[in-house]
Order: C-alpha cells, then sequence, then structure tokens
C-alpha cells in the first residue's frame, strides 16, 4: 500500500509588503532629492504677469549664502558654463530651458556671472519668480 | 448576586496602516510635483566679438544702481522708466536697434535687477548685460 505524502502549501507571507513599499518608496525618495535642488534655501522675488515655465533642461540656483548651485550640486562659476554646455548638448534652440533660482537678495555681482555662463553655453533663461499678489 | 461582565479589549485593526502610509505619501509626493513654476523667459544674445560692436552707439543704455535706474543719462523711476522705454523703442525699426544695454552696480539686488529686465522685455527690447569685467575705465 502506498501511503500518499502530506502536501504542505507554503505561500510567501505578505503581511509586511506594506512596509516594505513604504520603506523603498522613503528610500528613493532621499536618492531623488541627491539629485535635484529642493534642498537649496532660497526665496524668490516676486513678479506680476508671469508665465508657466516648461520642463528645464538643468536648473542653476543662487541660495540665501549666495552660492552656486547646478542641479543641486554646488559648484564655483567658472565651472558652470563647462558643466551646462555638457548638459544641453546639440539640443535644439526651443529645449534647451535652463531653470535660474536666484535668492531675492542675491546682487548684481553674484547672479550675472551664471546669467552670462547660461547665455554662452546657449541655454534658454527662464528666471524661476512668484507670482506677486495682486493689490485692489 | 450580580455578574461581572468580562471587558474585552478591542484594537483597531493595525495591519493596513503602512498601506494607508504608503497611499498617503502617493498622494503628497503627487500633490508636490503638480505645482507648476512660473517664471519669465529671456532671450539672452551671446557675447559679441569687438568688431561687431560698432552699433553699440544706438543702443539705448540703462544703469542699475541699488537707488536708481537710468536710461541714457536720466534717473528715472520704475514706472517713468517703463514709459520713456516704451517711447524710445518704437520709433527704431530695426531688430539691432533695439537692443538695451544693460549696466549694474555690484550690489544691485536682483529683486530690482528682475523688474527693469521685465520691463525691456515688455518694451520689447533685447536685453544684453554689459559685465563689470568688459567695462573700460578711462582715467585722465
Amino acid at each position: 500500500m502506498k501511503i500518499a505524502r502530506r502536501r504542505f502549501t507554503a505561500s510567501i507571507p505578505s503581511f509586511a509588503m506594506g512596509d516594505i513599499g513604504f520603506l523603498l518608496l522613503i528610500f528613493f525618495v532621499i536618492l531623488a532629492r541627491v539629485q535635484d535642488d529642493s534642498h537649496v534655501q532660497w526665496d524668490p522675488a516676486a513678479l506680476p504677469d508671469l508665465e508657466t515655465a516648461g520642463a528645464p533642461m538643468a536648473s542653476v540656483a543662487i541660495d540665501s549664502a549666495f552660492k552656486t548651485y547646478l542641479n543641486g550640486e554646488e559648484l564655483p562659476n567658472d565651472q558652470l558654463l563647462t558643466r551646462l554646455e555638457a548638459i544641453l548638448g546639440d539640443t535644439p534652440a526651443g529645449a534647451r530651458n535652463v531653470f535660474l533660482k536666484v535668492h531675492k537678495e542675491a546682487r548684481a555681482r553674484h547672479f550675472e556671472p551664471v546669467i552670462e555662463a547660461i547665455g554662452e553655453a546657449g541655454g534658454d533663461l527662464v528666471h524661476i519668480l512668484e507670482p506677486e499678489p495682486e493689490t485692489n | 448576586m450580580k455578574l461581572r461582565r468580562g471587558k474585552l479589549l478591542v484594537d483597531p485593526p493595525a495591519a493596513s496602516s503602512s498601506d494607508i502610509a504608503f497611499i498617503l505619501i502617493i498622494f503628497f509626493l503627487v500633490c508636490a510635483s503638480v505645482q507648476p513654476e512660473t517664471g519669465l523667459s529671456q532671450t539672452l544674445p551671446r557675447t559679441e566679438a569687438k568688431e561687431e560692436k560698432k552699433d553699440q552707439s544706438r543702443n539705448l543704455e540703462v544703469s542699475i544702481t541699488p537707488t536708481s535706474i537710468v536710461l541714457n543719462g536720466s534717473p528715472l523711476q520704475l514706472p517713468r522708466f517703463r514709459e520713456r522705454l516704451a517711447e524710445a523703442l518704437a520709433r527704431k525699426s530695426r531688430e539691432a536697434d533695439k537692443v538695451v544695454v544693460v549696466k549694474s552696480a555690484p550690489d544691485t539686488a536682483y529683486d530690482q535687477w528682475i523688474r527693469v529686465s521685465q520691463a525691456i522685455d515688455d518694451a520689447g527690447g533685447i536685453l544684453t548685460l554689459e559685465l563689470a569685467s568688459e567695462r573700460t575705465i578711462t582715467i585722465d
């Protein structure tokens, strides 16, 4: 007589899947923060009649300590042109958007060399600003 | 005799808390990324070679300091500057003559600079920067 072996079903425990997903998400959010410039501290200047900016190829920021950042990475102004040219490559004009986020208290000696570098690299400069509240 | 009813501890089900947190995070991430950024586009001419500067005497010149805006030697307030600039640019027909050369004092705040820049853009001018390193200082 042949005795049938008992079959045990082995299922993967799915109870902790939510926790795993949550931790993975935190991990990727932190990783993404390293690449963007959301950690840069700056207050935008306010202007009326602004337009919605399109998607940028690069983002240059000058923070409240007047340091320059390219895509969230701090770098000296003299390296900005070379790095921007490498990022923009042969992209046709009109699609070479470079966002410029300047702290409103920055001075011409801080932002003019940056604007010059963006212009020299052939970037389509977009000043990122805050819409000015309407006064009645 | 009164019998005491046994009290049962009722815990809210916590098994799905992490799933709720996950969905909430997705929601806030999507909300944050959807916010559009507003700005001001600016076309910047590339640095001119020295021999191309012969037309520069015809261009309008704007000097910005922390306290004043000077258009071709006349200090103006921003509203008046807008009017005078629009009048001056309306008289120019060639695109090359609409270049407005902007010289900023090193201490000029971005807040003020961008307002002047917007005024030039609105008047149909082509903004060109003259940087401190390019200026010629003549000493007698």
